[in-house]
């Protein structure tokens, strides 16, 4: 078992809606001087760095991270970013993974930032994910795309605005108890149910806030890990997997992967435990931090994470068995609903849910997990990203 | 540190000009996919990971690959992209397969120049406080570097002429048929006009695969990565001495290191020559020619088609420079040269190769990359 990768150290900043006080290689900067200290190493040790950065036109510079490789020490060392949407900061944990596994480096730094909500209007931005010719008209954002695949789970598994109503609860309970979060103010059912429609049936509490704020982590070989006595989990599976690009190919009579579900994840999920030899989720799996920045969306990761038979996570929210003290705690950092810089954030998934294993997650601490999981959703609903993590 | 499984090239599909409107971006990445896996004799059926790299600016896309995951196979498949440069799909590909998770990726960049003005795009990429107001392109840059290296080695300008005649007499031998396309680029003080090209449509695809893989389907002329290297220096021109190439440096130096080779082992090179100063900065930075011995290679032809060492037999991105793509297109003409597939141009007996690709603004971005015919022992 030499061959394992693992996670050594791990920064966040304070996720807020703006960072006036810092630049945007500032704001990476943050991440990554708390991740070395983090892992008790100097910037020279590491051997290269990812970086974790989607899309360009929410920074407003193409290619930004150019300008941000002294913010992640990177001058003149191995250096690559990686991009897949939402599904960025997974991809880049999963892309610095390689680098480890592959044998070419001992220990890799992969960070980012956004200014998400500096940007003016993301679904402005957002927007131009689509293809001109078709779907770019419609006019399409995250949000309208999400309502679509909303409707469609209610239609095909009985969910509900007030089911909706309580994911947001839920993850704005787990939030108040995480400083890193973003939106920590709990509220009620009712709070949700008179928030104003953005996209029916999404209204504004099951919306995801538009997040500023830097991300880091450093991974490392087991052998080094070893050699310098260094603390770690690990690892243990990881795949990413594509839905097609076309919104209208999901819906329809005859979809190529049904738009309320997410098919690709659950491949992606299934691809992650086999390397992991995870052959029951449900008796095997102990924490989950699931990408889900509207509230619909937490019920068909819940799904596709296997974690129960699809649309049984509707029931299963109703009971409670997903909350801090359940049967399996989901989102206990708050998720993607309460924090969402969208180049990092699917890395704070990662991130937490390796703090939640190590048992070092504060406040909103599991008891007693030793195996987690985490994903990633990017594009329009499209790229999918997933990695089991282990003490 | 050498990798753990040795990848090597499988199938490379080099399309260093795309004429004419009739096929859009998604019909170049499929027309593309389709020549490297043919190349490779395998279908898509047998590629379990994809890396591909564009600009989402030159795309017109805030995020460009998701139009990818349907062109090239990537619907049900493990897709990543790196928009930094297209050589870093290459190299994260192979990082893929060395780690043993993946037994064969598809590599797949493009450049198209439906926008504009790709120059004010690549402005949009500099820093909005300082640079952007200069203002400054790539080329702009290359023009910065050119001037210190005139700077610092005299004669440089000459040197640089040289390379430019050379990488012309090249081109013309390897692609003959792409005469009058972006014959003449503009001109940045002091790089003239003939010492560029402009921008073409272009893409280009390459398969990876285990030492497995090679063997279960007995592919053809595999080309095996001996050594790879990759650096980066900083975005801000005014901290870097424009007239040496630190990252390529480092980058060859992880290539020499873990390929166990040095350059006296190259039979040929590919060199991204965004300008021929860059060219001249690469030789050094390779270690195939000090500073003092580049104006010598080049008049005894050490670097021409018959020489020791033939430097872009392609014609380099002087014969054509579909922008984004150049970098990736270095490593696949070195994978041919050694597969034997270069066409036109290939270096007889060609046994180790180098590229080296470089990219952004005065080649921030470095790689090297050394394939071989044999296998590491």
């Amino acid at each position: 078992m030499s061959d394992r990768v693992g996670i050594i150290g791990i920064g966040q900043s304070m996720f807020r809606s703006r960072r006036d006080d810092a630049s945007y290689p500032d704001l990476v900067r943050e991440a990554v001087v708390l991740a070395m200290a983090d892992a008790r190493l100097e910037l020279d040790a590491v051997d290269a760095v990812v970086y974790s950065l989607s899309p360009d036109a929410m920074i407003g510079i193409g290619n930004a991270e150019r300008l941000a490789v002294d913010a992640v020490g990177g001058r003149n060392k191995r250096f690559m970013r990686l991009a897949t949407g939402g599904t960025t900061g997974i991809s880049s944990v999963a892309a610095a993974y390689y680098h480890v596994a592959s044998g070419a480096c001992d220990v890799v730094l992969t960070a980012g930032a956004d200014k998400v909500g500096e940007c003016g209007d993301s679904q402005t931005v957002l927007n131009k994910l689509w293809d001109t010719a078709y779907e770019r008209a419609l006019p399409l954002g995250t949000i309208s795309m999400l309502a679509m695949s909303a409707v469609r789970y209610m239609k095909n598994h009985g969910m509900t605005q007030e089911d909706m109503a309580r994911v947001v609860v839920k993850n704005r309970r787990h939030a108040s108890l995480n400083p890193h979060a973003h939106l920590r103010k709990i509220v009620t059912i009712d709070d949700v149910m008179e928030s104003r429609y953005i996209s029916w049936p999404i209204k504004l509490l099951d919306c995801c806030p538009q997040s500023s704020g830097g991300a880091a982590m450093v991974l490392a070989s087991e052998q080094y890990i070893r050699d310098n006595h260094l603390d770690a989990v690990w690892i243990t599976g990881l795949a990413h997997c594509a839905e097609t690009y076309w919104i209208g190919d999901r819906m329809g009579n005859n979809p190529t992967a049904e738009h309320a579900d997410a098919s690709a994840l659950r491949s992606a999920f299934e691809r992650s435990y086999k390397m992991a030899g995870i052959t029951d989720p449900p008796k095997q799996v102990h924490v989950a931090e699931l990408y889900s920045p509207f509230s619909n969306t937490e019920f068909h990761v819940i799904d596709a994470a296997g974690l129960c038979a699809p649309g049984a996570s509707v029931a299963m929210m109703r009971e409670g068995q997903f909350e801090l003290g359940g049967w399996l705690p989901v989102n206990c950092s708050g998720g993607s609903l309460c924090t969402n810089a969208i180049s990092v954030t699917s890395m704070a998934r990662v991130a937490e849910t390796a703090l939640q294993v190590w048992g070092r997650a504060g406040a909103h601490q599991a008891k007693g997990v030793k195996v987690g999981i985490a994903n990633g959703n990017g594009g329009d609903h499209q790229f999918f990203g997933a990695m089991v993590i282990e003490a | 540190m050498p990798l753990k499984i040795q990848p090597a090239v499988i199938g490379c599909a080099i399309r260093p000009v795309i004429p004419g409107r009739d096929r859009s971006l998604e019909e170049i990445m499929y027309d593309t996919t389709l020549l490297a896996l043919a190349d490779a004799g395998i279908t898509i059926e047998d590629i379990d990971g994809i890396v591909v790299a564009s600009n989402d600016q030159f795309d017109g896309r805030a995020i460009a690959v998701m139009m990818a995951s349907s062109a090239v196979g990537g619907v049900d498949r493990d897709i990543l992209s790196t928009p930094s440069a297209s050589e870093h799909a290459f190299v994260l590909g192979a990082l893929r397969v060395a780690s043993g998770q993946h037994r064969t990726q598809l590599i797949v960049a493009w450049s198209p120049t439906e926008a504009s003005s790709l120059s004010e795009l690549q402005r949009l990429g500099t820093d909005p406080y300082y640079h952007r107001a200069l203002p400054l392109d790539e080329l702009s840059s290359h023009a910065l570097q050119a001037a210190a290296l005139e700077h610092a080695a005299p004669g440089a300008r000459a040197m640089a002429e040289a390379v430019t005649a050379k990488n012309r007499r090249h081109g013309a031998i390897a692609y003959p048929n792409l005469a009058g396309h972006g014959a003449r680029g503009l001109a940045r003080w002091p790089i003239t006009a003939d010492m560029t090209t402009g921008p073409v449509t272009g893409a280009v695809a390459m398969v990876l695969a285990s030492p497995d893989f090679v063997r279960d389907h007995a592919s053809a002329a595999p080309a095996w990565l001996r050594g790879m290297g990759w650096a980066t220096e900083t975005a801000f021109l005014g901290d870097r001495n424009l007239a040496t190439a630190p990252a390529l440096e480092a980058a060859a130096r992880q290539a020499y290191e873990a390929a166990g080779l040095t350059a006296l082992d190259i039979d040929v090179a590919e060199l991204t020559d965004a300008s021929p100063y860059a060219e001249l900065l690469a030789y050094e930075a390779l270690s195939l020619a000090p500073r003092d011995r580049w104006e010598a290679c080049l008049n005894d032809g050490t670097f021409d088609s018959g020489g020791r060492l033939p430097v872009n037999l392609s014609g380099g991105v002087l014969t054509c420079n579909p922008v984004f793509c150049t970098g990736l297109i270095r490593i696949a003409e070195i994978a041919n040269q050694v597969r034997g597939r270069a066409g036109l141009h290939q270096r007889a007996g060609a046994r180790i190769g180098i590229a080296q690709a470089g990219s952004g603004f005065a080649m921030q971005h470095q790689a090297a990359v050394i394939l071989g015919k044999e296998a590491r022992t």
